[in-house]
Formats: structure tokens, sequence, C-alpha cells
């Protein structure tokens, strides 16, 4: 505590964002767990229900498990991209020569095209009929047969509409884990080589486990951006064919906003707050399990 | 620090509740005055903005605005129509909507004319002596399945089905008689390397309009209102052969490969593009199917059916999908002398600066001016309007309940694609409608 | 296993894994910055051309009439406008608040600090789109719907746990004898902050507006919801307007479109690209 402090001092410097925290962030979040136990379509009076929308949800919503299923996968594609290639890539860049700098910017563009043009932008790219970039670059290698309209095939759209989340932000924490690399010190680099160690032992035994904190705030920052993903599948797809790109988000948004069932919309909402503190919960305790056997 | 605690959530939940549950007060305009008090209305539309609704619009409000100093109308627009519709939804759960709205005769909106938000049109209409002067047809679009009239038309559109003329001889074959008939076109079409049929898949509507087809010939509107209650089965006879149909139509590789996630312009541009052979949509795309970017071998060879019959019909040929556009609604809570005198107004000049456009209009009596240049299709497609018979196929997105609306789009595109099967759809539709029905006809 | 291979023979194996490197590296960079060079250059293509299917080859002709196109159906300049206010306001609050919130909790200290610390952290992993249809209702009620304020508050509010977050992790790195001595030559707290923590957190600074500027720059759901008066959208919002009524899309003006509102952004951070990957670098190794 500094020295000299008063109650008031904490007051001024608390009061501003707690105050705005509570009101944009809390309020609503309690209002919506208010609203999960009521039945309400937004032009007519509320009705208590109690856990009626909990008991739908749990046991008679074929779509809601659907949707929770999609978001799994969504989170895997995610994660994939955000934490095992950014990280290969903060690796590959490390051991890269002249260009660095260049490749480190141009990495990062694709996380400010806004949103929608990154769905316009797929929406030609895995086009089939006219032929999009990747069916064309199929075609172009001599494997034409695989050519597939990826958005339309119930097997295959769930990860299509997934990797554009993934990819845009690559670029972002791959920077992270690049700095955190940067960070860890030569000597230990230098000792392991002398040893004989392989890039791949170095990069086992003496980086990784120096930027683990680091992978686990990403991995935390990842995941939740994850779980929230939205907009992408809502654009591209909106949750189709069928509901096989259908996430908990967009079923929500769908709930609330086309079906104006604002009371079960509340109560999935309240279920996406459980799942990311149950995701986070995880990340922290395998990171500690990580601790104890390192 | 525990006692506040306790404290605080029930305050808050206490706001949470208030917010929720009471209705808003907005001051309601005196209705005992007569007298006429310019001021800002607003308008929230789901057209396009340069379209000629909001051209035609504009202009009118600025010359009522020259006689009437402190008028203006604020027209706001969404076109892309999901986003509209949450806007207008989050709106009416806020108590906030506007003067005038844009809407369909859903369900949803026939909640809004019980709470009795909404001007009662037929009412409105007659008293500003222009009840008799629009189309039939054009005010039934907008009508509930109860006869009320809560929405004003803008527009009068027919729908037909769009052919290639060469493309037909090409594989051989002719203008399908019977809606079965274009199931069988597919084969030899696709012999021929055409596709069949471009559908934009990735908006819900355009196969939800091949949907009730068959139920249209085969029982006129009463299936579809029967079925949204819950009177009618999917897997009666009457659903159980549409939504074979639709089966078929997926089977035979009728619509171009991948249509579920091709939109709109996919569809419009295969066909001007001569990839495929037919393409359903309404003469509001006229100008782009006839216009002088389209390569001139398919602009000299496009022509139109209208929708086909079946055996045992009980809609006449010339009855099929008319549209006049999502309607207007007028908020009952502002509705003043001022906007009546301002919708007499607009209402009594808009159809002839809409015929001016080049466009068949909501009211009789304007013959619309065909664009200079323009081939003799656009004319002949216009004309067709003189034929019409006395009742128009509904598209079904208006009359589901939203929950099974959403449902059922979502589950043809899987039927049609054969991810799923005809059995598999009826049961599921036929479980939506069970739960979802009672929440808005019951 | 080294001491088996000679010298130059080992050099020559470095080089080839370097080469191999940077063919990687570069191929990456194809992968992430094609498809933008592809969306530039579609702006150019004549639209008949795309719509006939060739969306992928080399343009026949170059046209600037997609450019025309699109600044006619839409006040380009107005969403790019809005965005940069929105942004700009956003990020200034989201340091501010949150360098004042880890202030309070760890250089002043209070009792009760780890619960509001855990209160915030809460936050990061809540999904925005719960808050959407009672902030719809709370500002209809107090009338903020259509304002700056409505995009800025829920954005600030879901921003500020990460920028807490990040704040106290970077405070813990400041050594306390930096304060104590501080305040023995008679520093309020105010002055500390002023003087002190708020110079040496440059970095952190840098880290937290990038991170969440990007997120903010890109918001569809919250300017969604809460704006639908033209002149109050912003780019992702305004970019929505070329989906027409039925789903029609006119796609090169689209395209152009999106090249007008990104230019504004690449020049920004093309300018201080440096700045923000040497603060990135810095500022997120403590976070």
């Amino acid at each position: 505590m500094l020295p000299g402090r008063s109650r008031t001092s904490v007051l001024v410097f608390l009061v501003p964002p707690l105050l705005l925290y509570l009101v944009a962030v809390a309020l609503p979040i309690v209002q919506s767990l208010v609203l999960s136990f009521f039945s309400w379509d937004g032009v007519t009076d509320l009705r208590l229900v109690g856990f009626s929308n909990y008991v739908k949800m749990f046991t008679a919503d074929p779509i809601f498990w659907r949707a929770f299923a999609n978001t799994m996968v969504y989170l895997a594609v995610c994660l994939f991209f955000q934490l095992g290639v950014s990280l290969f890539v903060a690796n590959l860049l490390s051991y890269a020569g002249r260009g660095k700098e260049v490749a480190k910017t141009l990495y990062l563009l694709p996380a400010i095209i806004s949103t929608v043009a990154i769905s316009f932008l797929f929406q030609r790219i895995y086009s089939y009929e006219p032929a999009g970039l990747i069916n064309q670059l199929l075609a172009g290698v001599g494997l034409g047969d695989l050519a597939a309209p990826w958005l339309s095939q119930v097997n295959t759209v769930l990860v299509a509409v997934s990797a554009p989340e993934g990819w845009r932000f690559t670029g972002l924490y791959m920077l992270i884990l690049y700095a955190a690399i940067l960070a860890v010190p030569k000597e230990l680099e230098e000792a392991a080589r002398l040893d004989g160690a392989s890039t791949w032992q170095i990069f086992a035994h003496v980086r990784f486990p120096y930027i683990r904190p680091v992978w686990v705030t990403t991995m935390i920052m990842a995941a939740t951006y994850s779980l929230r993903g939205f907009d992408i599948p809502y654009l591209l797809t909106n949750g189709g064919p069928g509901q096989a790109s259908e996430l908990l988000t967009t079923y929500m948004f769908k709930t609330a906003f086309r079906s104006t069932d604002f009371g079960y919309a509340s109560s999935i909402a309240v279920f996406i707050v459980i799942e990311c503190v149950v995701a986070v919960g995880l990340i922290l305790l395998l990171l500690r399990r990580g601790r104890e056997n390192a | 620090m525990k006692k506040h605690l306790v404290g605080l959530a029930g305050a808050v939940t206490a706001f949470a509740l208030a917010l929720t549950g009471c209705s808003g007060a907005t001051a309601q305009p005196s209705t005992s005055s007569t007298e006429i008090v310019p001021r800002q209305i607003s308008w929230l539309l789901s057209r396009p903005a340069d379209g000629s609704v909001i051209t035609i619009v504009k202009k009118l409000a600025d010359e009522y605005a020259a006689k009437h100093p402190g008028f203006s109308l604020n027209l706001i627009t969404t076109p892309d129509r999901p986003s509209y519709l949450q806007k207008l939804q989050t709106l009416a759960a806020a108590n906030q909507l506007p003067e005038l709205f844009d809407t369909d005769a859903t369900p949803f909106t026939q909640k809004l004319v019980k709470q009795g938000k909404l001007v009662d049109v037929q009412k409105m209409l007659t008293d500003l002596g222009l009840y008799d002067k629009y189309r039939p047809l054009a005010l039934d679009y907008q009508r509930f399945d109860d006869g009320g009239l809560y929405m004003v038309p803008f527009e009068f559109e027919l729908e037909f089905f769009w052919y290639n003329k060469a493309l037909f001889q090409k594989a051989g074959v002719s203008v399908p008689k019977t809606l079965d008939d274009i199931v069988s076109l597919c084969k030899p079409l696709r012999d021929a390397g055409v596709i069949p049929i471009s559908v934009d898949g990735q908006d819900g509507w355009p196969l939800l309009r091949y949907m009730s087809y068959q139920p249209f010939r085969l029982a006129g509107s009463d299936y579809v209102d029967k079925l949204k209650k819950g009177e009618a089965k999917m897997s009666d006879q009457v659903g159980a052969k549409a939504v074979q149909w639709m089966s078929d139509l997926g089977s035979n590789k009728c619509f171009q490969d991948g249509f579920s996630s091709q939109g709109y312009t996919d569809a419009r541009d295969l066909f001007t593009s001569g990839k495929s052979a037919m393409y359903q949509i309404g003469t509001w795309e006229l100008a782009s199917l006839t216009n002088k970017d389209v390569p001139a071998a398919v602009r000299d060879n496009v022509d139109f059916f209208t929708l086909p019959t079946v055996k045992d019909a009980v809609t006449a040929d010339n009855e099929y999908t008319v549209v006049s556009g999502i309607g207007m609604a007028v908020s009952q809570q502002t509705y003043d002398p001022l906007m009546k005198d301002f919708l007499k107004f607009v209402l009594d000049n808009y159809s002839e600066r809409l015929a001016a456009s080049g466009h068949l209009t909501p009211m009789q009596g304007y013959e619309p001016t065909i664009p200079a240049g323009s081939s003799d299709l656009y004319k002949r497609a216009l004309a067709e309007v003189n034929n019409l018979g006395k009742k128009i196929a509904f598209p079904w997105d208006t009359k589901l309940d939203p929950t099974t609306n959403t449902l059922m789009q979502q589950e043809l595109t899987l039927l049609v694609q054969g991810d799923s099967t005809p059995a598999a759809f009826e049961q599921k539709i036929d479980a939506s409608i069970t739960e979802n029905a009672p929440k808005f006809f019951g | 296993m080294t001491s088996t291979v000679s010298a130059p023979e080992r050099r020559r194996r470095l080089n080839l894994a370097r080469s191999f490197t940077n063919l990687l590296v570069v191929l990456i960079v194809v992968v992430q910055v094609y498809p933008l060079v592809w969306l530039f250059v579609t702006s150019l293509r004549p639209a008949q051309e795309f719509a006939s299917g060739n969306a992928f080859g080399i343009p026949s002709a170059f046209t600037w009439d997609n450019y025309v196109r699109a600044f006619g159906s839409a006040d380009l300049g107005r969403y790019i406008f809005n965005s940069f206010v929105v942004t700009g306001v956003s990020s200034l609050l989201i340091v501010l608040l949150g360098m004042m919130a880890a202030y309070a909790i760890k250089v002043l200290g209070f009792r009760g600090s780890k619960i509001v610390m855990g209160a915030f952290l809460l936050g990061i992993i809540v999904p925005v789109q719960i808050a959407l249809v009672p902030l719809f209702i709370n500002y209809s009620r107090v009338g903020l719907l259509n304002t700056y304020q409505s995009m800025i508050i829920p954005l600030v509010g879901f921003a500020l746990p990460t920028s807490v977050y990040l704040f106290v992790s970077f405070f813990e790195y400041i050594p306390r004898e930096t304060y104590e001595a501080a305040s023995l030559d008679g520093a309020g707290p105010f002055r500390v902050f002023f003087e002190i923590t708020m110079p040496l957190s440059t970095n952190t600074v840098i880290t937290v507006v990038f991170v969440n500027g990007i997120f903010i720059w890109n918001d569809f759901i919250f300017a969604n919801t809460f704006v639908f008066e033209e002149g109050m959208k912003t780019i992702p919002l305004g970019l929505q307007n070329f989906i027409g009524a039925m789903g029609s899309v006119d796609w090169t003006a689209t395209f152009a479109a999106v090249c007008v509102t990104v230019t504004p952004l690449l020049l920004v951070f093309l300018v201080m690209n440096r700045a923000i990957i040497y603060g990135l670098e810095s500022g997120a190794t403590k976070g």
C-alpha cells in the first residue's frame, strides 16, 4: 500500500471505473439473469415461469445441444490458429533473417479489416459456383475432384466458418508470443545448444516453459473471445445449412430477435457465461498442473 | 458489508424488473385537436436506399415540408432484412416504435395490433378517400388472415419463372405445364451442361416460396393458414406432396451445387450470365434482366412463365405469388392530424410517380412508363397484371410463427441437399408448430 | 552429436535451415496478405466481369466505377469519422479508467481489493451478447440510442477487465522503492499517478490500446443493436448497407467501400507500426 494514501484518493481512482463497469457490464448481466426466469416476447407482459426455460434448454432442445457441440469445434479451430499456428510462426520468425519487421506488420493486417468485410471476402473464397479461390486452387494443382461447396456441406461448413476467425487474429497472438520468446534469456538457449539439444528440444525444454505464463494469458484471451464468437458465422452462413454452423451465440441471438423469446434467450446467455467461467477455470487448472509437473 | 450487498442486489433486481416490465409513457398527442402542427416524424424502413420508394417519398416529403414549415421526414433504412427485423423487435420491446415503420403481416405484427399499437389502415384509407383506389390484391397481400388491414402497400410486383429459351432449346425441353414437369426438366438440362434453376439459398425466403407452390395449387391459402395454427399437419396429404416435391427438386439436382451458401446476387448472375436456365423472381428485377449489361445472347432469349399448375388444382393458372412489398405500419400513439394530412398527401401522389419510374403501382389506373430502350419483354411482363386472377399465393415466411419459420428455412436446405428425409422434415416441423404456434395463435 | 559434423557442413545445414525458414515466413505472409490484395484488385475490376464468374483471374481492365458507386450509395466519410470517434474515445477511456482502477487496486491498495479485482476478472469471460437486450432497454429509457455513448459505454465496459488486468500485471514490475522515494519527497497519490505511474506505463498503454482498439474498430454487434440513424453508423454497420433489400449485393462496389474504409486505419497503422510493435513486445511480455 502506498504510504500517504487516503480513503478519498482510493475512491477517486476506484469509483469511476467501477461505476462504468457496473452500469455497462454487471447491471445487464443481472437483468439477463432475472429475465431468464420469465417468458417475454417484448410486446406483451412478462410472465414468471421459474426454471422452465432452463428445463427446456437442457432436456427438450436438440438445437441447443447441437449449437453447444458446434461451439466447441469452433473453439478448437480458433485455438488451433491462435495458439498453435501463432506459436509456430512466432518461433519460425525468431529464426528468420532480414525482413522480420515487415513480416510482423503484414501478419497483423487481417486484424484491422472489419468483420463484415472479412465475411464478404470469405464468401467469395469458399464459393463453388462460380468457383472461388480455394476451388480454383484445387483445380489448378490437379485436385479438381476435391472441389466442394465448402459452406453448403454439412460436414465442412463448421470448420469453414471457424477458420476466418482463427486466421484473422493469428498475427495478433503471434506477436504477443513472439515478444515472449524474445524475452527468453539467450544464455539458456545457448547452453542447451552446446549440450547438443535440437531446435525442437530447445523449444520444448527451454522456450516453452519460459513463455508458459504468457501462453496461458493468450489462451484465456483466445478462448474467451472464441466462445463469444458471433459475427463471422452470423454473416457468412447465418448458422446454416440447417444448424450445421449454429453457435450458442448465434442461436441466442436468433432466439431473442427472430423468435422474440427474450426469456429463453437470456437463459442461453446465462449458460454462455457459465461455460466461459468453466473454460477459464479449466485453463487455470491446467496451468497449475503444468507448473507442478515442471 | 453483507447487508449492503443484499440491499444492492435487491435494488438491482427491482430496477431490472422496472426496466423490462413497465410500459413506456410516451406523451400522447391530443386527438381531439384537428389542428395540423408540423414536426419531425420518422419512418423506419427496410428498402434499398436508392430505390424508387425512398426516392419518391423523400421528394414528396420535401414538397410537403415546403408548404408546412417545421415539418421534416426522417427516413431510416436498413435494407438487410434480418438486421432490420432485429431492430424493429428491439424497438418494440423498448416501446420506442417510430411514427411509421415497415413490417409484414406476420404473427409478431398481429401481437402489436392486439396491443392497440397500430392504426387500422382499412379505416384510415377509407377515411382519406383512398381505399377504393387500391388494387384489391395489393391490399390483400397486407392483410392478416382474419381480414384485418394494418399496413399500407407501396409496391406491386408479380413473381415469375424466368427462363432462357436458347438453353431450353439446347436441352430439347419445353416450358413446364405442371410443377412436376419442372422436376423432369432437370435431367435433360443437366445433361446439356446447364444448371436447371439458380436459387438464392443463403437467404431463407426463396426456397420457402418453392415450398408454398404445391399447397397453393392443391388447397389455396387454406392449408398454410391451418398448418401454422397446428390444425393441419405437415405430414397431411397436401403437405407431404410439397415436401416430396422439394426433395425431388434436390435429388434431381435442379438447383446449382452449393446453392445454400449462394446469395441473391449469385443466383441472378448465374441466370444473366447464361449458366442457369431458370430463375424465379419478381418483376422488381425486370430492369436487371433486360438492361444493356446483360450479354445479348442471354438478353434476347429471356422469357417467362407463370406458376405451373398441378393435377386437380383448386386455384386458377392466373393466380400465383403477387406481392405488394413490405408494408408501412402507422403507430397509433402518434397518429394525429399532421400524420393524417401528410399521409394523404403522400399516398395521393405516390402511385403516379411510381408508375413514371417504370413500376406497377399498388393503386389501379396508372400505366407504368416503360424505360426507353428496354426490350419488349419488359412490356409483356408488366402486361400480365391485366390477366391476374382473384387469389394470391402468400409467401409462407409472413404466415408461420417466427421459430417455425426459421426452422423450416433451415430444414428445407437440408431436405433439398439430401441431408435430411421427407419424414424427418415433416416430423420436425410438426413438432415445432405444436410447441410454438400457441404462443402466437393461442 | 554435433562433434561428428564438420564445421562447413554445419554452416551449410544452418544456411539451408535458414532459407527454408525464410521461405516459410514468406509463404505465410502470402496467406495473410493475398486475400487483402485480392480485395483491392477486385475493387478495381469491372462489375460485369465479376458477375460473369471470373472473380479470381487477372482483370481485363481497371475501372474506378466501383468507387464512384460506393461513394454514391453511402456516406463513407461519415462512417470513417464515426469509427474514429468511437474507437478514439473508447481507447482513451479504457486506458484511463483501466489505469485508475489498477492503480487503486495494486498501488494504493485497500481492504477488499482482491474482491474488486475478481469482479473485474469475471468481466473478461462474459460474452457481450448477454447485455444486448437489457442494455437496449436501459438506453432507450434514458434516451441514449443512436448516440456515440450508446456504443462507447458497453465497448469500454467490456474492454475494461482486460485493461485492468494488464495494468495490474505491469504495476507489479514497478519497484516499491520508486513509490516510497516519491512519497518521502512529499508526493501525494495524485502526483505519483501522474508523474510516475503514467509515464512508466507507455508500453502497456500501447498494448491495451492496440488489442482493444482492433476489437472496437471491428465492433459490429453493439453498433448494429444501438444505432440505426445513418449519420451515426460506424464502418462495420455502414458496410452492411451494401446488402440490399432481399439480399442483393453489388460486390465490386462493396469491395471498393471496404478498401476506402480500411485505408485510414491502415495508414495510422503503418505510420505507428514501429511504436506499436515495440510497445506490444515490451508491454505484452510483462502482461
